[in-house]
């Protein structure tokens, strides 16, 4: 059980991967969605040092608002950028193997049918991709499982994430079903507006849970996951103004995205004013 | 010179307790000093408060020597320290633990151990001390900069209590002796550099005068004026008058 695993997970395919903005857009949705949101790099157009490329610039670009970087299949590259967690495709390695390459970056596992779902947790993956569990744009027509995958993936105890054809209308159903959250891919990268669409799913998704952080002496309320870069994008503060302190530990500029708030956390922020 | 680097003004100002930005501006400006104090505090999270300082200051413009004002603690004093130097201007900190709240004097044990521990940390440390030629050997040995003794208490006017401790102080160091608080008024700041220290650091007598552009260009004159007269050399006091026109080719 990963407490902090995201809700939203915008999956990438290489139409998506290939086309521009893409940084852009994951950031649009990370600015609504925080640390609710994971987007997760799946590409097999790429050459590893592109992957690698785009990988960091989408990692920096979510980290600010303490959003998921998932890596597909390459466990070198979300090794190389520190993603928060590994997808391992039907083709990609086995968990197992996942894990002697990056025994601290969480595994996922995309899984079709119940057996390939206790093989996953017999890999001891750390949560399952399900699906397809709608019809979908990219595949009309194609096998869909239905709501009953989630069910059966979920009955293992490991969190499920629905894929294929997730929309906010169905979204609860899944939920019904067992999913921890959902993942979509034209629902969100097609989107006129991808901060619109991610903010439609997260309506009908769970909140946050909330800790409390003292942040200058005053205690306030924040959603779990929260970095210290996206304490101060909420606070309108500016990171160049302002010299942050983590329980007592000065964090750099350079740091504060990689650093992930706890309840009971205390922060001071601290500037220049008048003196003698 | 401090610390490896060269500024060109001997007076040293703080930037606190003005009546509004603009005249604190208008006043380091008219004091002709390079090097400004800063103090670090939190942020106002409501917004609606005062902004930062550095939106008033330009850094590229002044030193910003930040201290540790308002700290009764060596561990304090050095949390503030280290908050300061991430700031990322400049590794300078003006050094001050506080030891008692009526007077502000200085707790010079605390003092002695945040200092060698900061010095150790690469920080170039100014000691704001009492005018005790111990501590400011003490801190000297401890690898300080700079020694601050303290002309009177901080905030009081009062000027230059103890020439003579401060003359004592100066003739042992080698590092600069600049001295920090209590000066008052002009004359005050004249009769401290003429005692030969090295600099003059001072805030509230600006903050706190009536027309604190005005002063800042009056101690800026007299800074200048009594490290002239030092350098000039006073002549010998005697108990007795001597006349200054010849005593011959009187009329008789």
């Amino acid at each position: 059980m990963i407490a902090q695993l995201p809700r939203l997970h915008a999956v990438t395919d290489d139409r998506v991967a290939a086309r521009g903005g893409l940084v852009e857009r994951a950031a649009e949705m990370a600015s609504v969605a925080g640390p609710r949101l994971a987007v997760h790099l799946r590409t097999r157009a790429l050459t590893g040092a592109e992957q690698l490329g785009l990988a960091r610039s989408l990692g920096a670009a979510l980290a600010v608002h303490g959003s998921w970087l998932v890596v597909n299949d390459r466990v070198d590259v979300a090794r190389a950028v520190g993603a928060r967690a590994v997808a391992l495709g039907r083709a990609g390695l086995s968990a197992r193997d996942a894990r002697r390459v990056a025994p601290e970056i969480p595994v996922a596992r995309s899984v079709h049918d119940a057996a390939e779902a206790r093989a996953a947790e017999g890999e001891n993956a750390d949560f399952l991709i399900a699906g397809a569990i709608f019809e979908t744009a990219s595949h009309p027509g194609g096998p869909v499982a239905g709501p009953a995958l989630i069910e059966v993936a979920a009955a293992g105890g490991l969190q499920v994430i629905a894929i294929g054809g997730l929309t906010p209308a169905n979204t609860p159903a899944a939920l019904d079903a067992g999913a921890w959250g959902v993942a979509g891919i034209r629902a969100l990268w097609d989107a006129a507006d991808p901060a619109e669409a991610a903010r439609a799913f997260l309506a009908v998704l769970p909140a946050a849970a909330s800790i409390a952080v003292t942040v200058n002496g005053e205690s306030r309320a924040m959603a779990e996951g929260i970095t210290l870069s996206g304490l101060l994008e909420q606070l309108g503060l500016d990171p160049r103004a302002v010299v942050v302190e983590h329980n007592r530990h000065i964090v750099r500029r350079d740091g504060l995205a990689q650093v992930t708030l706890a309840g009971g956390d205390v922060v001071e922020l601290v500037h220049f004013v008048g003196g003698g | 010179m401090i610390g490896g680097r060269t500024f060109r003004s001997r007076l040293l100002v703080g930037t606190g307790k003005y009546k509004d930005n603009a005249t604190m501006v208008r006043a380091l400006e008219a004091s002709g000093a390079d090097v400004v104090t800063v103090a670090v505090r939190r942020i106002s999270l409501d917004r609606t408060k005062e902004e930062g300082i550095l939106f008033h200051l330009d850094p590229s413009r002044f030193f910003l020597l930040a201290n540790t004002a308002g700290c009764y603690s060596a561990e304090d004093a050095m949390r503030y320290a280290r908050l300061a130097r991430e700031a990322g201007f400049n590794e300078f900190i003006k050094l001050e633990v506080i030891g008692d709240q009526k007077t502000l004097l200085p707790d010079v044990a605390g003092l002695l151990e945040a200092a060698r521990t900061l010095v150790k940390e690469g920080f170039t440390v100014m000691a704001y001390t009492n005018d005790d030629l111990v501590t400011a050997l003490r801190l000297e040995e401890a690898g300080c900069a700079a020694v601050m003794p303290l002309a009177s208490p901080i905030g009081s006017g009062l000027g230059l209590l103890n020439p003579y401790t401060i003359r004592t102080i100066k003739a042992r160091l080698t590092v600069p002796v600049i001295v920090d608080a209590g000066v008052g008024t002009a004359s005050d700041a004249c009769v401290t550099m003429e005692q030969g220290v090295d600099g003059l650091l001072m805030n509230t007598a600006l903050a706190e005068a009536r027309d604190p552009v005005a002063m800042a260009h009056a101690m800026r004159l007299a800074t200048e004026a009594g490290r002239a007269a030092y350098l000039a050399g006073r002549m010998a006091r005697r108990e007795v008058a001597l006349p200054s026109s010849p005593t011959t080719g009187m009329l008789s």
